[in-house]
This record gives structure tokens, C-alpha cells and sequence, in this order.
């Protein structure tokens, strides 16, 4: 085929036009980044990362997602810890646009929420400028909130809304929060909070016209903890209180006069009993800070806070507060050590971030521990959807204190496990006889039969099936029939 | 022999000539019926059915049965929602009362009845109500009022596949309504009415809706079911409840009394894994259902072990999947359980350390789970002090809270559900007879400082265990103390509060008067 003269102009005129919009890109974006300005500290982070099979907790399916982080030291890249835990490659990118870059995580938290990424390719750091941390973050009116959209930094203002104390997106830890209002949608992906050139937030979540940040100045604390090597994690109070507003409360436990303080009712199971507040003791100071009747505290930089932050405001797990009580017609000061806040410390934790799921299948019977990542497993709706009663352990101790619990969670069929396929969500009571809180317990109590020539599983008392048993002679034979029949990469991950 | 005269020989082992004509009779007279009803509604002119039909017409028999009720609104107690209008169905069977559903007329403040084609509101009371297995018996006030009427008379539980006719006054129209269906299967099914109770239940096709309710279902001219509950989300199925559940009820109130359906307290669950036969000593033969769990207080644990096989109840063999042949359906065991009386005693053959042995099974009425099911007719208990109202935990009270997953306030619920549903079973010495709840408060100085504003367990009231309601008014009225100091949640530590009692007995008239409340219990 023979071109002619005419569409070989038009092909060296579109392509000199290809050449022309390209360079003009490149200038366009060096020019961005040799600005001074958030579009020099502003990346995107592109993370993937496992999404657990929750009733086949041998697959391992990927999801990806897009957020923010700010370069804040050379080298350094600051974001929030959500989706980093089970992470298989994150990837990051300047300038909103172009080229991705492999990161590495250098650190995270669950508890606080941050993570510290690197990015080993040199080219990516060429333009990118450190931002600072504000050390002090006043109340309001308003803030910038920046983010990468569609290839351009959008910086639109944000309302400041208030401080506040509460759990973190990931962990229980209670830490101050900054509350903006805004209309923007689709936020809570670590946009970044400024005002005068400098962090003063990260945002982690939002909800309708509220989104929540961490503050800056408790990044900077966390961050310069865990340079130093110092990052105990964060602490919890482990005693359940209430607040002090009932003055006939009061007058009852002791305390006459104007209503202050807030009134301990449950004691923790972590500390130590002797330094920790009793049930009916009232809690009228933290580190010299008095409480009020509402369980708040006067906080320096932030107002009235919940007291319940003064288990990390300058210190971290493991530290030693000055709580002072009233126990009857005494005043004590208790020498309270901070707990850290670990998931394992509770009956079903509501992460699990040291590892992929646990399980183990025996005979075609599938275990897993009893966690809230498992029960999410039902969707967004689990608190609708997920059995009632395995979600009531979440406030409901076994009878006899067990530390966690073991689910019988589904059954691949055999013929060993014949008759047994509707016995599903089921709580492990004793197995052979032994009491079982944890997998490795089960994977034990297996290793001795009981009498019969059977393997006994019994179940939590109730109205539900209470036991079965498998035939131990068998079971090994069945259980790798299983494994081969069902494609398991491996009977158990204890 | 066609298809169909087979099928009906398989279902009554009659001849298939005399089946054939007693079919034709059936059919003529479903002809009749709706023919007329059909040709009445379309203003054609039309010729009465045939006398001898229309004598022994049975919808003669079926009344339309208009309630307006009133249900307490359980959170307050004191109160009651607003007259509600309600319509059911009911037929008049021997001894000149008429069989309902109890769901009719739970909670009537007045009952009337529609004779068919009768113009006349003839008012009635309630004789029975068995809201355990939905059932009641209601009666005129003038017993002239159902002269003239023939009783209608119960068949048999009928086959599956067969086909029945429902009769009543569903919603959609005034006139006495008629659908035929075929019956679809048979088996154990929960009664929402009482909401912890689980009977035999046919299902059919035929179409029952709201207004159906207490209406018979015939088979020939005589009732097979009382009709009673549909399913949500289920297409063309209806429930009624089968002639041996109504005649159980029937005979239950012979005496004058309504015991309830004996509840042995046992709980039996398949035993079809090979190890689990071999364990206890029997063979591959399909007999036989374990006993899984018993309940401690029940009169099957005087007789019966854990690991118990049931080889047969009441003369029925039992099969490994826990279910009994009966009248040509496999349902499940409880149904044997279920035809005895409360004091009689059920004969058992159980399979025990390897022999066969026979054992009698007392059974009783159970109520402990009463709370955990719906309550009617017996307005909520209650006791307010200081603007605290305080009530039994009910499945009732549960409905006012939330659903579990949806509410703001998850965690009281949840609490609470387990408290009532979960505890008794789990926890029996923890458990408590009557859980009260301390429901809400009505504001007043004297509570105004109170945190906990209701929707808790309530755990101790001066250090006094909460067991039942009567337990809060003594440990009130026994405290000599300053204040009445009162913990939450339980059983261990929760919220605590406290109230001046000098103030709080000055306040208990004041505060009944500005909410309205005609007395400060109902114990």
C-alpha cells in the first residue's frame, strides 16, 4: 500500500504535536514541584494489601487503595496506618500525577495510627520537600485540608469543629482527635490539615459533614518517641468509670460538697490491683489534673478533654501516673502504671495484626479464634448479620475468665464429619477434656484422644448442639483427604 | 388408573371407586360454593345452591370475629397504646363456642362477632386463650346467639398433596372468602405468636392473609387446620395448625383449666456420624436420636443422661435424624413429645451403656421461658419509685429497645438480650427468675441527677440481689438508710446511682400526679 504525500504531513504534524504537549507536561510539572508549596510534601500512597477470607481463612484475595502522606524528613514519608497492617506492596507518587514509585514501610502503629514509608528510588525525592508538624494546634476558626484530585492539589478550607477524645480508627487506645466540619466528600484518606504553611492534622475518617484528624502535635509526639526508640505503644485506663454528677453518689461513697470527679465501677484486669483504683473509689485527679463531675480534665492545648486521654498525654503505655482517689472517708494517691493498649487483651479482639488468620482444620472441621475481623466477615452490616451471641463476647466474659475463645466456624465435608455439617459458629468449651482458649490448646488436646477411640469437642452450654466427636483413628487420613480435596495450602496456621 | 386416582390410594388406602366419589362429592360441593359466591358478586341472577348443600353448608359455622384491643406499651407501663381494629376468623365446633386463633383476641378489649350473612354484632367473650399454640376458644354472651348453628367437626391430619380449602374473612372485602390449595409439606414450625414455641404446622398454598386468621380449613366438609400464619418473603405459603394440636388444646381445657403444651425440657440432635454410633454402641441401622443437652430443672433430666439414645417415644421409632415416621411424614421427634398431656407420662424406649431399656417420661407445663416469649393478655408488671420505673425484662420490653445491629444503643441491648434469652441456658446460677429492668425515669429534682436514664439490668438496689420484681420494692422498704443506692448491669460491677430517700418518698405522690399514673405498681 502506497501512503500518500498528504497523510505523511499529517502523521509528522501530530507527532511533532505529541512532542510539543509532552515537553510541555514535564516543564509544567517541574515547574510545580520547584515551587514552594504542599505540592512539593503532598504524595499519594498506593497501598495493596490482603483482605482475609473470614470462613476461608486460608485465601488470601487483595484489595488496593489510594490515600495521602506527607514527606516530613528526608527520606520520610508520614501517613496513617489503616490497610498498611496486611499490606503486599505500597507504592507512592509526587505530584498528583506520573510515575509510581515502590515504598517501603519503614514503621507503623495500629493504636496511633501512623506509619512511616520510604522510597528507595532517588529520582522520586528529586523536588520533594520535608513539611513541619505544627507544635500547638489552636481551636479554630478554620484550616486548609489538602489533597491530590485528579491530578491537582485541591485546597479548600475546613471548619474546625472541636477536640475531642475517643478511640482510634484501628486500635481502642483513646487519643485526642481533631474534629473539622466540612461539605467536602470523600475524605478520612490522610488528607492533610494546615494553616500557616505547617501539619497541623491527618485526617482518618469521615463521617457526613464531620472528619476526624489526628493532631499534629501528637504525631510529633509519637514520632519523636519512636525516633528516640522510646514508642511503648499507647496506654489505656483499664478501669471502667463513671462520671461524678450524682452528688447523693457522692455523698454515699464519702465526698461531700460540690460534685467532681469521676466514680470507678469496674476495677481493670490488667494492672495491678493494689495500684489501681477499686470499684467506688472516685478518681479526683491524674497527674495533678483535676477531674471534673462530667470525667473531663482542664487540658492545656486542647480544653476540656475526656480523662481518659491523660493515659497518653506526655507519656505512653508503661508509664506510671499519679492517680488521686477517694476510697470511703480517705484520700489516696495510687501509683497507677498505664497498661498498653493490646488487642490481645481482649477476650475478642477486635484486630488481629500479627499475623494472617489463625485456623486450623481437623477432620474437616474449620477453627479459628473468635476475633472481630472474623464476624466482619459478614460484611458491613456484621453487627446485623454476624451470630448475636458470638458478637455478645465483645462485653460478656466466658463464665470461667478465659482470655479468648476458639470457634468451630465451618465444616468441609468428609465422611468422617458425616451428620455434623450443620454445626457451624460455634464457641470450643473442652476438647478431650481440656478446656480450650486458643488454637494451640485444640492442636494439643488432639494429640491425646479420649476415651472410645474418639476425639470429644464440646461447645459452650446453651440451647445450640453441645458435642460431637471424631473418630481419632481416622482422623489424620481424613483431614489430609481434606487438605487435598479442598486445595488447602495447609491444614493449619496456628 | 390415572395419576390421580393412584396418588389418593397411596394417601388413604381407600379404594380408588369409592375415593372417586367421594372426590366428586368434595368437589361439588367447592362448586357450589364458589360458583355462587362468584356469580352473586358479578350481580347475575342465580338459583340458590341445591337445600341439602346449603343446610349443611359449613361456612354457616364461620364467623367473622372484630377485636379492638389495647396493648400496653411495655416501656411504660402504666400505659396502654391506642384502641387498635383489628378482624379474624372463627368456626363454632361442639358445645357451641368457636375456635380462634389466641392472636385474635390477645389483648381484646371487646370481642364481636359476624354470623355469616347475619347483619346482627353479637358480643363475645374469651372462654380460653392458649397463646402457646395460638389457639382459643371464645364464646357468645348470649348463647342464643349461635342457636341453629351446626357445629363443624375435625378430620384428620391431612396428606400431603391433598388438597384443602381455607375459609374466612381476609382483608380485601367484607364477604366470607374462599381459596383452595393444595397442602405442601408438614413439619415442625415456629408459632410467632408465642415466639419461643415451635409445633406441627402444615403449609398449603391456598392463599391465607390477615383476616384469615382462626378461620377453618377444610378437607370434604370437615376442618383439617385452623389457619394462622403466613411467611414473609415466602411466596403462596400459608400455615395452619393441624387437627392434633387443636385437639390437644381442646382436651387441655376439658378440665377447665389451660395448662400448656408439656415442655420435657430435653434437647435431642441427629446421630447419624458413624464414630459417634460406634462410641455408644450401635450400629449403622438409622435409629436412634442422642440427647444433647438437658435442661437441669426439667423432668427429663430425672430420667434421661447426656449421650441417652432414643430408640422410640411415645410408640413412634425414632430415627437417626431425630425424626419420627407420623402419618406418612417424617417430622421431628418433639412432635411425639407433644401429643401428651401435662401429668401424663410419655413411654420411652432409650438405648443406654449399650442395652435398650423403657423408661416413662413425666411431662409438665413449662413457664420459666415465659418472659423470653410474647406476653399477652396480663398487662406488664411494674413498680416506680422516685420516677425510677422499674419492670420485668421481657421479650415484650426487648421490642421497645431496638434491633439488635441497628441501635444506637447496641450494647444495652445486647446485654439485655442475653440476659433473657441467653443466660437462663448458659448461666443457671447466675440467671435470675424475673430480670428487672429499670425502663426509664420520669424526670423530677429528685432523679434529676441520676446518669442512667433507663434501658439496664438492674443488678443490686441496696446491695439487696434484684430476682424479681417483688425484690425492689423490699429492698426499698427495708433501707433505713440516708439513700437508696442502686447498681446497674451486673452481675458483676456496673453503673451505680443514688437517691436521697427522705426526698424521694416526699416526691412518689408528686410525681405520680404530674405523669398521670394511677398507682405506683402492678406487682
Amino acid at each position: 500500500m502506497q501512503r500518500t504525500p498528504f497523510l505523511r504531513l499529517f502523521l509528522i504534524v501530530a507527532l511533532g504535536l505529541g512532542f510539543v504537549a509532552v515537553a510541555a507536561s514535564e516543564a509544567r510539572a517541574q515547574l510545580l514541584l520547584q515551587r514552594p508549596g504542599w505540592d512539593r510534601s503532598l504524595v499519594s500512597v498506593e497501598v495493596t494489601y490482603k483482605v482475609y477470607d473470614a470462613f476461608q481463612p486460608w485465601n488470601e484475595p487483595t484489595r488496593a487503595i489510594r490515600k495521602h502522606g506527607v514527606v516530613i524528613a528526608p527520606g520520610e514519608i508520614l501517613t496513617t496506618a489503616q490497610y498498611l497492617p496486611t499490606h503486599t506492596l505500597v507504592r507512592v507518587q509526587k505530584g498528583g500525577r506520573g510515575r509510581w514509585y515502590d515504598a517501603r514501610v519503614k514503621w507503623w502503629d495500629a493504636q496511633s495510627n501512623l506509619a512511616v514509608l520510604e522510597a528507595a528510588a532517588p529520582a522520586f525525592w528529586d523536588g520533594l520537600a520535608p513539611a513541619k508538624l505544627a507544635e500547638k494546634v489552636g481551636r479554630g476558626p478554620e484550616f486548609e485540608l489538602l489533597r491530590w484530585r485528579d491530578g491537582n492539589l485541591e485546597n479548600r478550607r475546613v471548619e474546625f469543629g472541636k477536640f475531642t477524645v475517643s478511640e482510634g480508627v484501628l486500635g481502642f487506645a483513646p487519643h485526642v482527635q481533631l474534629e473539622v466540619s466540612t461539605d467536602l466528600s470523600g475524605l478520612g484518606w490522610t488528607e492533610v490539615l494546615a494553616r500557616d504553611g505547617v501539619i497541623v492534622g491527618l485526617t482518618t475518617y469521615s463521617n457526613g459533614r464531620v472528619c476526624g484528624a489526628l493532631p499534629a502535635p501528637f504525631i510529633r509526639d509519637v514520632l519523636a518517641a519512636w525516633r528516640a526508640g522510646s514508642f511503648s505503644g499507647l496506654g489505656y485506663f483499664d478501669f471502667t468509670w463513671q462520671p461524678g454528677s450524682n452528688p447523693e453518689l457522692l455523698k454515699e461513697l464519702g465526698m461531700e460538697g460540690e460534685s467532681r470527679g469521676a466514680v470507678v465501677h469496674a476495677a481493670g484486669r490488667e494492672s495491678d490491683p493494689a495500684k489501681s483504683p477499686r470499684p467506688r473509689d472516685i478518681l479526683l485527679e491524674i497527674d495533678g489534673f483535676p477531674i471534673d463531675s462530667e470525667g473531663d480534665y482542664l487540658d492545656p492545648d486542647y480544653g476540656h478533654l475526656m480523662l481518659e486521654y491523660l493515659a497518653n498525654r506526655g507519656h505512653f503505655a508503661g508509664a506510671t501516673v499519679k492517680l488521686k482517689v477517694r476510697r470511703g472517708a480517705r484520700e489516696l494517691t495510687l501509683d497507677y502504671v498505664v497498661p498498653k493498649a493490646d488487642f490481645t487483651d481482649e477476650t475478642m479482639p477486635r484486630e488481629v495484626f500479627d499475623g494472617p488468620p489463625k485456623y486450623l482444620v481437623a477432620g474437616g472441621l474449620v477453627f479459628q479464634p473468635l476475633t472481630q475481623p472474623f464476624l466482619r466477615g459478614w460484611g458491613d452490616e456484621w453487627r446485623k448479620y454476624a451470630p448475636y451471641r458470638l458478637q455478645y463476647y465483645q462485653y460478656g466474659e466466658p463464665r470461667d475468665k478465659r482470655r479468648s475463645l476458639v470457634v468451630l466456624t465451618g465444616v468441609l465435608p468428609d465422611p468422617i464429619n458425616l451428620g455434623y455439617q450443620d454445626a457451624v459458629m460455634l464457641v470450643v468449651d473442652k476438647v478431650n477434656g481440656r478446656v480450650v482458649a486458643t488454637l494451640a490448646d485444640l492442636a494439643e488436646a488432639l494429640e491425646t484422644p479420649a476415651e472410645g477411640g474418639v476425639h470429644r469437642v464440646e461447645f459452650m452450654p446453651g440451647r445450640n448442639l453441645q458435642r460431637l466427636v471424631l473418630d481419632a483413628a481416622t482422623l489424620d487420613a481424613a483431614t489430609a483427604r481434606v487438605k487435598e480435596y479442598y486445595g488447602l495450602p495447609a491444614t493449619r496456621r496456628l | 388408573m390415572g395419576w390421580r386416582a393412584m396418588r389418593f390410594q397411596s394417601m388413604t388406602g381407600q379404594a380408588p371407586r369409592r375415593r372417586a366419589a367421594r372426590v366428586m362429592a368434595m368437589m361439588l360441593w367447592w362448586i357450589c360454593g364458589y360458583g355462587a359466591m362468584a356469580l352473586r358478586a358479578e350481580g347475575t341472577l342465580l338459583e340458590s345452591p341445591p337445600p341439602a348443600v346449603a343446610a349443611a353448608a359449613p361456612e354457616r359455622a364461620v364467623v367473622q370475629i372484630l377485636v379492638s384491643s389495647q396493648v400496653p406499651v411495655f416501656d411504660a407501663p402504666w400505659r396502654y397504646h391506642p384502641i387498635r381494629r383489628s378482624s379474624g376468623t372463627g368456626f363454632v365446633i361442639e358445645g357451641g363456642r368457636i375456635l380462634t386463633n389466641a392472636h385474635v383476641i390477645a389483648w381484646a378489649k371487646q370481642i364481636l362477632i359476624r354470623r355469616y350473612q347475619d347483619p346482627r354484632l353479637l358480643p363475645a367473650r374469651v372462654v380460653f386463650a392458649g397463646h402457646d399454640c395460638d389457639l382459643a376458644l371464645i364464646e357468645p354472651v348470649d348463647p342464643k346467639d349461635l342457636e341453629g348453628v351446626k357445629a363443624l367437626e375435625f378430620g384428620e391430619l391431612p396428606a400431603v398433596q391433598s388438597t384443602v380449602v381455607t375459609c374466612g374473612y381476609p382483608a380485601g372485602g367484607d364477604q366470607m372468602s374462599f381459596t383452595r390449595g393444595v397442602v405442601s409439606r408438614i413439619e415442625v414450625q415456629p408459632y410467632a405468636h408465642p415466639g419461643n414455641r415451635s409445633w406441627l404446622a402444615v403449609q398449603t398454598d391456598a392463599a391465607i392473609n390477615p383476616g384469615n386468621s382462626g378461620g377453618p380449613v377444610f378437607q370434604g366438609d370437615k376442618v383439617v387446620g385452623v389457619a394462622f400464619q403466613g411467611l414473609p418473603g415466602l411466596q403462596n405459603a400459608g400455615f395452619f395448625i393441624p387437627p392434633e394440636v387443636v385437639r390437644h388444646f381442646l382436651d387441655d381445657v376439658k378440665d377447665g383449666r389451660y395448662d400448656g403444651f408439656p415442655m420435657a425440657g430435653v434437647g435431642f440432635d441427629s446421630l447419624q456420624n458413624p464414630a459417634y454410633r460406634r462410641l455408644l454402641g450401635l450400629t449403622d441401622d438409622g435409629r436412634g436420636a442422642r440427647v444433647d443437652w438437658l435442661r437441669p430443672d426439667g423432668s427429663a433430666a430425672k430420667v434421661l443422661r447426656p449421650d441417652d439414645v432414643l430408640l422410640e417415644a411415645g410408640g413412634y421409632p425414632v430415627g437417626s435424624d431425630a425424626m419420627i415416621p407420623y402419618r406418612g411424614n417424617r417430622v421431628a421427634a418433639g412432635v411425639a413429645f407433644q401429643q401428651a398431656q401435662a401429668g401424663e407420662k410419655l413411654p420411652l424406649k432409650i438405648w443406654r451403656e449399650g442395652k435398650a431399656i423403657d423408661v416413662l417420661l413425666p411431662m409438665e407445663a413449662y413457664t420459666g421461658d415465659r418472659l423470653a416469649g410474647r406476653q399477652h393478655d396480663e398487662p406488664p408488671r411494674y413498680f416506680i419509685y422516685g420516677g425510677m420505673v422499674f419492670t420485668p425484662l421481657s421479650a415484650n420490653y426487648l421490642d421497645t429497645v431496638g434491633r439488635i445491629g441497628r441501635d444506637p444503643l447496641w450494647e444495652n441491648l445486647a446485654r439485655l438480650a442475653y440476659e433473657l434469652h441467653h443466660r437462663p441456658v448458659e448461666d443457671i446460677e447466675g440467671a435470675r427468675p424475673e430480670p428487672v429492668v429499670l425502663a426509664g425515669i420520669l424526670p423530677h429534682a429528685v432523679n434529676a441527677d441520676i446518669g442512667v436514664r433507663g434501658r439496664v439490668l438492674v443488678n443490686r438496689i441496696n446491695g439487696v440481689r434484684i430476682e424479681k420484681l417483688e425484690d425492689v420494692k423490699r429492698a426499698l422498704s427495708e433501707n433505713g438508710g440516708a439513700r437508696h443506692v442502686f447498681e446497674f448491669v451486673g452481675p458483676e460491677e456496673g453503673p451505680i446511682e443514688a437517691i436521697d430517700r427522705a426526698a424521694a418518698d416526699a416526691a412518689q405522690a408528686g410525681i405520680l400526679s404530674t405523669y398521670g399514673i394511677v398507682s405506683a405498681e402492678r406487682l
